[in-house]
C-alpha cells in the first residue's frame, strides 16, 4: 500500500466539480497546477516534442536496421525475433503466449488484456483498423492509463520497437494492409468561442448518450455499452483527462473524436460533426472539463474560518477552497476483494470553526444507488476515518479499517441512510457508537455526489476523536459504488493521509512551510513502512 | 372536351408506366422464369422486450429484439433467399437502410455490392457500428443533423449493424455476389425474377434459424413456387 503515498508535492487546485462552480468568481487560492489556463498552454506540446524524439530515433533505427524497402511506411522498425524474447520476460504474463490475451493473470484485470491475435487496437492515429507502427510504439511506451498497462518507458527504444515487430506477426493477415494516416482538420487554438462552440457540438452530436451532461460517464446509455467481443464497457469519464486511454492531450482528443476507439461503442466523428474544424472545438471543450493531471494531494488541510460553515455541499462557500484530491485504489487485501474499483477519487475540502469541523468530499459516482437485492445493488457510501484518540508518534491502527487490538472512529455516509459515527475492528466489524453527534447534507448530481458531512470540534467522551488545531491528525477514506455492486470489504480506499487544521489567524495556509512537509514526508514514510509490514 | 383528354392522356400515361414497371423483364427474353420462395417456420414468434430509458419520443418506451418474426400461415419474415452459385453484375441500385424509431429499417436489407444509403429519420443520435470481415467494420457516428451517410459494401458477405447508443437496434446487410435473391416480408414470400431456366439451388439464411437449402426447377416465363420450412 505504500504506492498510495505520493512523491508529488502538495497542493494543486484540481476541479473536479461543473464548469459553472469551477467559474465563480473567486481566485483559486492555490493556483498551483490548476486551472484551464495551465492546461491549455502546455497542452500539445509535450507529444510533438516527443514525436520528433521518437521520429529522430526511428530514422536512426531504420538506418541502422537492414530494412531497406524504400518507401514501405509499414517497414519493419525493430526485429520481431528480438521482440519476442522481450515479449515472453514482461507482456505474456496478462497478453499470453500466443498473444491471445489469455496470459495467466489476465482473469484479474479488468478491463482485459488486449488480445493481439485479433489485430484490433483502440488506439490509432490512421483511417481503418490497422495503426502505425508509432501507435503501437506509443502505447507501449506510455501505457493506457486507467487500465493495468504500465507505460513501458522503462525498456530500451531497440526492445519497444522489436516489440512493435512481434506484435503485428500475431495478426499479420489482419494487419497486411498499409496504415492510411488520419489526417485532422487544421488546429484551433483553445479560446472561449471555441470551448463555447464544443460545448455547442457537444450537445448537438450527444455526446451525454454514453459520456453524461458534464462528461462524468454517467449517460443514460452507460449501462448497456459492450465492446466488440461482448464485454461490458465504461465510457471515459471526461472530466478525468488523466485517464484516457490514449493520452490527455488536445491532440490525442482531436484524434479520438475523429476515428473513434477501435472496438469499443466509441464511433468516428470525423464526417459526423457540423465543420470539420468542430473536431478541434469539441478537443478544446473536452479538455475544459477537468484538468490533465489530478495533481493529488499528499498533506491534506482543513480551513479555518471565523464564520459559520455551510450544510449545503453547492454553497458558494465551498468553491473559495481547492479541493485536495485523494486517489482511491481498489481493496484487494480481504475477500471479496474489488480488482475494479469504480471510484477513484475523492476531493475533500475541510474547514472548522471553534464549534464544529466540516468535510466537504465530492467523488463521481454514474448512479445514485440504494440497497435493491433484485437489482444487486447496494448503497452508495463513503467513510471518513480516524484514529480513535490523536496519539504523537507514527503508530496508528491499521488502515484498513482497523483490527481486532486496535479500532478505529467513522464517519460513515450511506445514501438514504445519513450519516453514523462508529467504531471499527476491521471492514466487517463496524459498532455504531450511541448518540450520534454527525451530520450530513448529500446532493447528487449528473454522476457527482457532493457531501457535508460535520461534527462537534471536541468529543464528549472518551469514544470519539477530539479533533485539535495545528496537530496532524491521521485520516483515511473509503468508497462504495452500490450501483457496481460494491459493499463490505468490496471498496475503494487509501491509506492514511495527515489531515492538519490550520491555525486561525494564520497567512500561512497558502505554504506549507517547507521544514514541516520534509518531516511529515519522513514521518509518512515510516509510518508506510509500518503499515506495509502490518499489511 | 379538353379535361376528358387531359384525364385520358393521364390515364394512358399512368397505365403505361404501369405496364413498364411490370413488364416481366427483358430477361425473360432469354427464357427466365421467376421464383416464388414460401419460408415457413413452425415455431413461436422470439422476441426480446426492453425498457426504454432515453429518447422516448423517438423510440416509445418499450424496445422489441425481434429475433424470429412469424405472419400470417407460419410464413417467416427477414429471411433471405438467394439462389445458389449464380453470376451476375451488381443491379447498380442503391440500397436504403432506415434508422426509424430507433430500429432498422428493414430489419433485412440485401443489395448487390456498391453503395448504401444510411438514413436518420428519428433526429437523434445513432452510431452504425458494423460487424463484418470481408468488408472493413465501421463505427461511424450519425448525429441528429446528419440526415443520409453512405457508405460503400463490396465484398459479399451478411454484416451486422449495431448502435451502440440503443443497445437493442439490431439489422443486417446481405451483401450478395449476383442480382439473384430476394427477402421474406411479412407473409414469408420472396420472389426472384428473372431466374435463368434450369436446376437451382436455393439458399435460405435466417439471422436466427440459420441456412437451409431446397432444389428448385425454373421454367422460362413461368412462376416455380417452392416452400422451405426452416426446422428449430
Ligand atoms: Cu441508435
Amino acid at each position: 500500500m505504500r504506492a498510495l503515498v505520493s512523491r508529488r508535492g502538495a497542493g494543486g487546485g484540481v476541479r473536479p466539480y461543473s464548469t459553472t462552480l469551477a467559474a465563480a468568481p473567486v481566485p483559486d487560492p492555490r493556483p498551483l497546477g490548476s486551472g484551464n489556463a495551465d492546461d491549455t498552454g502546455l497542452a500539445g506540446s509535450p507529444r510533438p516534442r516527443r514525436a520528433a524524439r521518437l521520429v529522430v530515433v526511428g530514422a536512426v533505427v531504420v538506418a541502422v536496421s537492414v530494412v531497406a524497402s524504400v518507401g514501405q511506411v509499414w517497414a519493419q522498425k525493430g526485429d520481431a525475433q528480438a521482440g519476442k524474447s522481450v515479449y515472453e520476460k514482461k507482456c505474456a504474463l496478462c497478453h499470453g503466449d500466443k498473444g491471445d490475451g489469455k496470459g495467466p493473470a489476465a482473469d484479474l484485470l479488468e478491463p482485459r488484456p488486449r488480445d493481439f491475435t485479433t489485430g484490433v487496437y483502440k488506439i490509432r492515429t490512421t483511417v481503418g483498423k490497422v495503426p502505425t507502427d508509432q501507435d503501437l510504439f506509443d502505447v507501449i511506451t506510455r501505457g493506457m492509463p486507467g487500465t493495468f498497462m504500465p507505460a513501458w518507458d522503462v525498456l530500451a527504444e531497440k526492445d519497444r520497437w522489436s516489440l512493435v515487430a512481434y506484435l503485428k506477426t500475431f495478426a499479420a493477415e489482419k494487419l497486411k494492409e498499409a496504415p492510411k494516416k488520419q489526417e485532422l482538420p487544421k488546429e484551433v487554438a483553445p479560446s472561449a468561442e471555441s470551448i463555447k462552440r464544443g460545448k455547442e457540438m457537444f450537445e448537438a452530436i450527444e455526446c451525454h448518450k454514453c459520456h453524461g451532461a458534464d462528461g462524468r460517464a454517467d449517460g443514460p446509455s452507460r449501462p448497456e455499452l459492450k465492446d466488440d467481443w461482448g464485454h461490458p464497457i465504461r465510457p471515459a469519464n471526461l472530466t478525468k483527462r488523466w485517464t484516457f486511454r490514449g493520452g490527455a492531450s488536445r491532440g490525442d482528443i482531436a484524434m479520438r473524436l475523429a476515428n473513434g476507439v477501435l472496438g469499443t461503442p466509441m464511433p468516428s466523428f470525423i464526417d459526423s460533426v457540423e465543420k470539420p474544424e468542430d473536431i478541434w472545438h469539441l478537443a478544446n471543450f473536452i479538455a475544459s472539463l477537468g484538468p490533465e493531471s489530478p495533481n493529488y494531494a499528499t498533506l491534506l488541510s482543513a480551513r479555518a474560518v471565523g464564520a459559520e460553515i455551510p450544510d449545503d455541499p453547492n454553497a458558494e462557500f465551498w468553491t473559495r477552497i481547492a479541493p485536495q484530491n485523494v486517489p482511491l485504489v481498489g481493496q484487494v487485501i480481504i475477500d471479496p476483494r474489488n480488482f475494479n474499483p469504480a471510484i477513484d477519487l475523492v476531493a475533500l475540502r475541510a474547514a472548522w470553526n471553534e464549534r464544529e469541523i466540516a468535510f466537504h468530499l465530492a467523488w463521481d459516482d454514474p448512479t445514485q444507488s440504494v440497497a435493491d437485492p433484485a437489482k444487486k445493488t447496494y448503497a452508495d457510501a463513503v467513510s471518513v476515518q480516524f484514529p480513535r484518540a490523536l496519539v504523537t508518534g507514527p503508530e496508528r491502527p491499521y488502515f484498513l479499517m482497523g483490527d481486532a487490538s486496535d479500532a478505529v472512529y467513522l464517519l460513515r455516509w450511506e445514501n438514504g441512510k445519513g450519516v453514523v459515527e462508529a467504531d471499527a475492528n476491521g471492514p466487517t466489524k463496524l459498532a455504531p457508537i450511541a448518540g450520534g453527534m454527525a451530520t450530513a447534507n448529500a446532493v447528487y448530481a449528473n454522476g457527482q455526489y457532493r457531501l457535508v458531512l460535520k461534527r462537534p470540534l471536541a468529543s464528549k467522551d472518551a469514544a470519539r476523536l477530539a479533533f485539535r488545531p495545528g496537530v496532524f491528525t491521521p485520516v483515511a477514506f473509503q468508497a462504495w459504488d452500490g450501483g457496481a455492486g460494491e459493499a463490505g470489504t468490496r471498496m475503494s480506499l487509501t491509506s492514511w493521509y495527515y489531515l492538519r487544521l490550520e491555525e486561525p489567524q494564520s497567512n500561512r495556509r497558502f505554504v506549507v512551510p517547507p521544514v514541516v512537509a520534509v518531516l511529515t514526508l519522513v514521518a509518512m514514510l515510516l509510518v508506510g513502512r509500518v503499515a506495509n509490514r502490518r499489511g | 372536351m379538353r379535361r376528358a383528354l387531359g384525364g385520358f392522356l393521364a390515364l394512358a400515361l399512368v397505365a403505361g408506366a404501369a405496364a413498364y414497371v411490370h413488364r416481366p423483364a427483358p430477361a425473360g427474353a432469354q427464357g427466365g422464369g421467376t421464383i416464388e420462395a414460401t419460408v415457413t417456420y413452425n415455431g413461436a414468434a422470439q422476441v426480446e422486450t426492453l425498457k426504454v430509458n432515453k429518447d422516448t419520443e423517438q423510440c416509445g418506451t418499450e424496445a422489441k429484439i425481434e429475433k424470429v418474426v412469424v405472419g400470417a400461415n407460419k410464413g417467416l419474415a427477414n429471411a433471405v433467399v438467394s439462389v445458389a452459385g449464380m453470376k451476375g453484375a451488381p443491379t447498380g441500385k442503391k440500397a436504403t437502410v432506415d434508422q426509424h424509431g430507433c430500429k432498422f429499417v428493414p430489419h433485412v436489407t440485401a443489395m448487390t455490392p456498391g453503395e448504401v444509403e444510411l438514413k436518420n429519420s428519428d433526429g437523434i443520435l445513432h452510431n452504425i457500428h458494423t460487424y463484418s470481415t470481408a468488408n472493413p467494420s465501421i463505427n461511424k457516428a450519425q448525429p441528429k443533423f446528419k440526415k443520409v451517410m453512405s457508405e460503400k459494401f463490396e465484398k459479399p458477405e451478411i454484416i451486422k449493424l449495431t448502435c451502440d447508443v440503443h443497445s437493442w437496434m439490431l439489422g443486417w446487410i446481405a451483401v450478395m455476389p449476383h442480382p439473384f435473391f430476394g427477402v421474406t416480408e411479412g407473409s414469408g414470400v420472396a420472389k426472384i425474377e428473372n431466374v435463368p431456366a434450369g436446376k437451382h439451388t436455393l439458399e435460405v439464411w435466417h439471422e436466427t434459424l440459420g441456412k437451409q437449402t431446397k432444389e428448385v426447377e425454373v421454367k422460362p416465363g413461368q412462376v416455380a413456387k417452392v416452400s422451405i420450412e426452416m426446422k428449430k
